[in-house]
């Protein structure tokens, strides 16, 4: 992660003196981006770069559901399953993507393309069904349009 | 139009979000105005006078809550503007970051001036992505403007912002929550004593308001306490964003003036039920509010007062719409999947209650229930309010009870009959 | 200094305490979990309720400040309708392992069921199993499902070892207690601390793990011998009682857990691993017969040989022992003054590895009684006077290869160890842990330890022989 100091660097700046411990979400986020997920040596980097304690940065790996620090497949399918979604077809969406993609939610393809997820509210209950796919939001979703989106993607 | 609007005054474009488009709108003249007129003082008593209530859900008074901050005691002060959204059936504070950042940032500058405070955070949902791109752009904008950073419009007034994104956690918009993120750590709510104007973000006087309020604290600003108190309520002045969603013909974010009232609100401007449904209840402001049925909504004014009359809440401003047919055993099982899934896990009650709550109604659901079932659940729930570090705990207990209260028949029926009388339907209406 | 009144009584509070430290200080039990007089505010277990007058609701009194005029009460109905509520929560998945868990009979858990619940759980759904013997380091072993995440562990590495090697992962009820990833645990040598204030049996010691049940056993206040600080210990040993003949004898005799007893003028209630390791040094091999180079012989034997050589010696020099305690010091000063050219003997040094100072307990002098030998005799000096005809060493530790090649030695050691066959006279001395006595630290702190075990018959106590060499005339 040494590469993205330069970048954390330009971020220190905007936050008051004192504050290096903030520095941890938005790191960590950065480098997820980078690598796909967060490996040990970057958390071993992050406690070098910030002085926070490494218990500080497992927990918030353990703790956020956005962080990971396992490689995942190269789209990840996030399917809201909360209450507006649910009302308007999200698990009959649910069943449908676990059939066509022939995993179960928290399950990854065999060729590494798609990872299935069902996730809590996405904020955007006005265009359910949702369904995320890695950082855009996909609304009004259906069986048909659910197809037609991920058989576009590579 | 349902009643006076005070936020959604343009229409949405392409470039709608942008400063030249926002100011062509009048963006930024409140916050000269201010810098040029008003002492940090005055602008807390203006924002008092108003009588505005927070829009996150809690409906405290926002200039109460500034007034515990000193000007004169030395220490750092911050401002952070909650945009976690994370309460199931809200998505209005999106509406202002994605069309009209600038309006929240001026609130929050007009806001930093009032409080004394050098560094102003946003802190928004991880998920929130165009949002982020939106509101990050808007800041970079404020920057290359003079709007933020060092002597602001060539005034002695300096602010710096940053747009601090969450990673996945409920609890997050929960104010402690929130700066516990903020500082680098799990999302942890505190227990108060301390209040977070006392000892806040890294224990220094913080303010944590919703967006919306902080967008409206423009509109206070640039209207006045007393043109503000005109629009809506005595008790509720203004007007509250509400996102409506469910089984309703034309879910999306509307304007609604304190006042207004429910019915014609739904029925109306929101194009009423989806063909062929009919209204069985509406869960009001997010799912930690009580649901109140067709029949109970029928003279309810969309105010606090009003709401709470009728034995529910405002609360987020989220509001779901709920057709006849639909199962609320089921429905309640989302619920407290969802609340199961998010309790950051401190306290007893809220920890060992929402899994508790989770494993009876799936037990319920499966076809295993037993008749001590629905008083267990009511039990849990009561156990957990007001005997938790936050108000997650309570919330549960609130959308426990409400469902309980008004279907318990549903719950009857699906323990004996070991299934739902609705044939576990939550999609009413089949979608595409 | 506000007056605040709990159960009607008046009770006079410190400024900035919370309720439940005041009633604390005055003798009113409130019940907690994750509250530690040492440690922060978490007020998570919210077991510690009290209800306000006049008010229909119950708050936590860890977190609530005293204030002029409040009126509290710690057990009324509704107080007391919460603590069986907040034990149904805890119970609801606890394993009650207490048949097979070490913390039974000194269990925070048992302890308030009884006292507060004593119904059974009202759940009918199966118990969620979690992890169980988890490796939390070499000498902690972690059971989660007994685990009640009061995080007084996570508390105590943050902020008083600051070793940072704990936390909470995951949340909700899937949280669990976990050391950092860099081993971080197995390097905090107060890492054992936890253990003790863990309220319910999910943080064990692997050393005591099934050993004993702690009702069998009986704490002997001690002072623990590992460095200069000093630490205040008990050292539990089987009851008297339970010292059957048909249980095996050397349980009888033996350390089975050393725990911190607390002193706020020296260690608080911490101590350091290596205090809780003591009986790797108490229980060493020991010496149990007198010698006269090597060959067995009565005591009284040995006496006369040491004052024929003390009574010959012309430059007569003695080792004092940095592990003699304040009684056994002063003894050999009034036997031998004038007549020894006396000098202090570190007896231990620090270990490859082991930590030598830091700002919490442990200090470089691994000795517990340097303090007051200093008092009474010098340093030795670099090396022994060339016309030295006899050495006395009092303790282990010294290299006897050290030793001017033609002087007698006396020799006093209580462990087995191949010098003392080389000495000229050889006694086997008693413990601490088999008499009374007193250490001064280094802070000139003096205190006591107790005797736990009997003397072996061949033993013995070092006082007596210098009383038995007193005035030892030259001849």
């Amino acid at each position: 992660m040494k590469h993205l100091i330069p970048e954390f660097e330009r971020w220190k700046a905007r936050f008051p003196k004192g504050f290096e411990s903030s520095l941890v979400l938005p790191c960590v986020r950065r480098i997820q981006e980078d690598r796909g997920y967060v490996a040990d040596s970057d958390i071993d980097g992050l406690v070098e770069y910030l002085g926070v304690p490494r218990m500080q940065i497992e927990q918030v790996l353990s703790y956020y559901t956005q962080f990971r620090r396992k490689a995942i497949g190269r789209w990840h399918v996030q399917t809201c399953r909360n209450i507006t979604c649910s009302m308007r077809g999200a698990e009959r969406l649910i069943d449908h993507l676990a059939k066509k993609l022939g995993v179960a939610p928290g399950e990854t393809t065999a060729d590494g393309r798609f990872t299935l997820s069902t996730v809590e509210c996405l904020g955007s209950c006005g265009t359910a069904p949702v369904v995320m796919v890695n950082d855009t939001y996909h609304e009004n979703m259906s069986a048909g349009k659910i197809d037609a989106l991920l058989d576009g993607l590579e | 139009m349902p009643g006076t609007q005070l936020l959604m005054t343009f229409p949405v474009t392409a470039t709608s979000h942008s400063i030249a488009d926002y100011r062509a709108r009048g963006g930024y003249a409140t916050l000269m105005k201010v810098l040029e007129t008003k002492t940090p003082q005055e602008v807390t008593q203006e924002v008092t006078l108003s009588g505005i209530l927070g829009h996150g859900g809690a409906a405290f008074a926002a200039g109460r809550k500034w007034q515990v901050i000193k000007l004169d005691d030395g220490q750092p002060h911050f401002l952070c503007a909650n945009a976690d959204e994370g309460e199931p059936g809200t998505f209005k504070d999106r509406w202002i970051l994605e069309h009209n950042p600038h309006m929240l940032i001026e609130g929050m500058l007009i806001a930093a001036y009032a409080l004394q405070v050098r560094n102003a955070f946003v802190y928004i949902r991880g998920e929130f992505d165009l949002p982020f791109r939106r509101l990050q752009g808007a800041v970079d904008e404020a920057y290359a403007a003079g709007l933020l950073g060092e002597g602001i419009l060539g005034v002695d007034f300096s602010c710096d912002l940053v747009v601090y994104r969450g990673a996945g956690s409920y609890v997050c918009g929960e104010a402690s929550g929130l700066l516990s993120s903020i500082e680098g750590k799990r999302g942890y709510p505190r227990n108060r004593p301390p209040r977070l104007t006392v000892k806040g973000l890294f224990q220094l006087p913080t303010v944590v308001n919703n967006v919306e309020t902080l967008t409206n604290i423009t509109v206070i600003l640039a209207m006045g306490a007393e043109a503000f108190k005109k629009v809506g309520t005595p008790k509720s002045p203004g007007t509250q964003l509400v996102s409506i969603s469910g089984h309703i013909a034309r879910p999306g974010v509307y304007e609604v003036e304190h006042g207004y009232p429910l019915k014609k609100f739904l029925f109306e401007d929101c194009g009423g039920m989806m063909p062929g449904a009919k209204l069985k209840c509406i869960i009001p402001g997010g799912i930690s509010t009580k649901v109140l049925t067709a029949a109970e909504i029928e003279s309810v004014t969309y105010d606090h007062a009003s709401f709470s009359a009728a034995g529910s809440s405002l609360g987020s401003g989220g509001m779901i719409v709920i057709a006849e047919g639909t199962c609320m055993v089921r429905l309640l099982q989302v619920l407290l999947r969802f609340y199961h899934h998010e309790s950051c896990g401190q306290c007893t009650p809220c920890r060992e209650g929402m899994g508790w709550m989770h494993r009876i109604i799936d037990r319920i659901v499966a076809g295993s229930g037993r008749p001590g079932d629905i008083d267990q659940l009511y039990q849990i729930s009561r156990w957990n309010d007001g005997n938790t570090i936050c108000g997650m705990g309570d919330a549960a207990g609130y959308a426990t009870i409400g469902i309980l209260d008004k279907y318990r028949d549903e719950f009857e029926h699906f323990i004996t009959q070991k299934r739902s009388r609705l044939d576990g339907n939550l999609e009413v209406v089949a979608h595409a | 200094m506000p007056e605040i009144f709990i159960n009607g009584h008046s009770v006079q509070a410190a400024d900035n305490q919370s309720v439940l430290e005041a009633a604390r200080a005055s003798g009113h039990f409130i019940p907690y979990f994750c509250w530690h007089p040492k440690l922060s505010v978490a007020g998570n277990c919210r077991i510690c309720v009290v209800q306000v007058e006049g008010r229909s609701w119950v708050e936590i009194a860890c977190n609530m400040p005293v204030t002029e005029g409040l009126r509290v009460f710690t057990d009324s109905d509704l107080v007391q309708a919460h603590r069986k509520m907040v034990m149904q929560f805890l119970t609801l998945n606890h394993p009650v392992d207490c048949g097979i868990c070490d913390k039974a009979g000194e269990c925070s858990l048992q302890d308030f069921h009884y006292a507060y619940n004593g119904t059974p759980s009202i759940s009918h759904e199966p118990k969620v199993p979690s992890t169980k013997f988890h490796d939390l380091s070499e000498r902690i072993v972690l059971d989660n499902e007994r685990c009640i995440l009061c995080s007084r562990c996570v508390r105590f590495t943050h902020e008083i070892s600051k070793s940072c090697a704990l936390g909470i992962k995951h949340r909700g009820d899937e949280s669990l207690v976990r050391a950092s990833e860099d081993g971080a645990l197995d390097r905090d040598p107060y890492s054992d601390n936890v253990i003790d204030i863990c309220p319910v049996g999910a943080l064990l010691s692997r050393q005591f793990l099934y050993k004993a049940r702690v009702w069998y056993l009986k704490p002997t206040p001690s002072v623990c011998p590992g460095c200069a600080r000093g630490c205040a210990v008990n050292l539990w040993h089987r009851k008297p009682t339970w010292q059957l003949k048909a249980l095996d004898p050397k349980q009888n005799a033996s350390i089975a857990r050393v725990t911190p007893l607390e002193n706020p003028a020296v260690n608080g209630p911490w101590i350091c691993n290596k205090g809780r390791d003591l009986a790797r040094i108490f229980e060493r091999p020991r010496a149990e017969e007198p010698m006269l180079k090597g060959k067995p012989v009565e005591l009284d034997a040995a006496l006369d040989a040491a004052r024929r050589l003390i009574a010959a010696a012309k430059h007569p020099v003695a080792l004092v022992s940095s592990w003699g305690s304040n009684e056994e010091l002063a003894a050999f000063a009034k036997a031998f003054s004038g007549r020894l050219a006396a000098f202090v003997k570190s007896d231990c040094s620090p270990e490859p590895g082991e930590p030598i100072e830091d700002d919490l307990l442990i200090r470089a002098d691994k000795n517990p009684n340097t303090t007051a030998a200093r008092g009474l005799f010098g340093d030795a000096p670099a090396a022994f006077p060339t016309e030295t005809d006899l050495v006395l060493v009092w303790g282990e530790g010294f290299p006897f290869a050290q030793l001017p090649a033609n002087a007698r030695i006396i020799f006093l050691n209580a462990y087995l160890q191949p010098e003392n066959g080389h000495a000229d006279v050889f006694f086997p001395v008693s413990l601490q842990t088999e008499r009374a006595g007193h250490y001064t630290n280094f802070e000139g702190v003096v205190s006591g330890f107790e005797p736990c075990f009997a003397r072996k018959p061949g033993v013995v106590d070092a006082e007596a022989v210098f009383a038995a060499l007193t005035g030892t005339p030259k001849s």
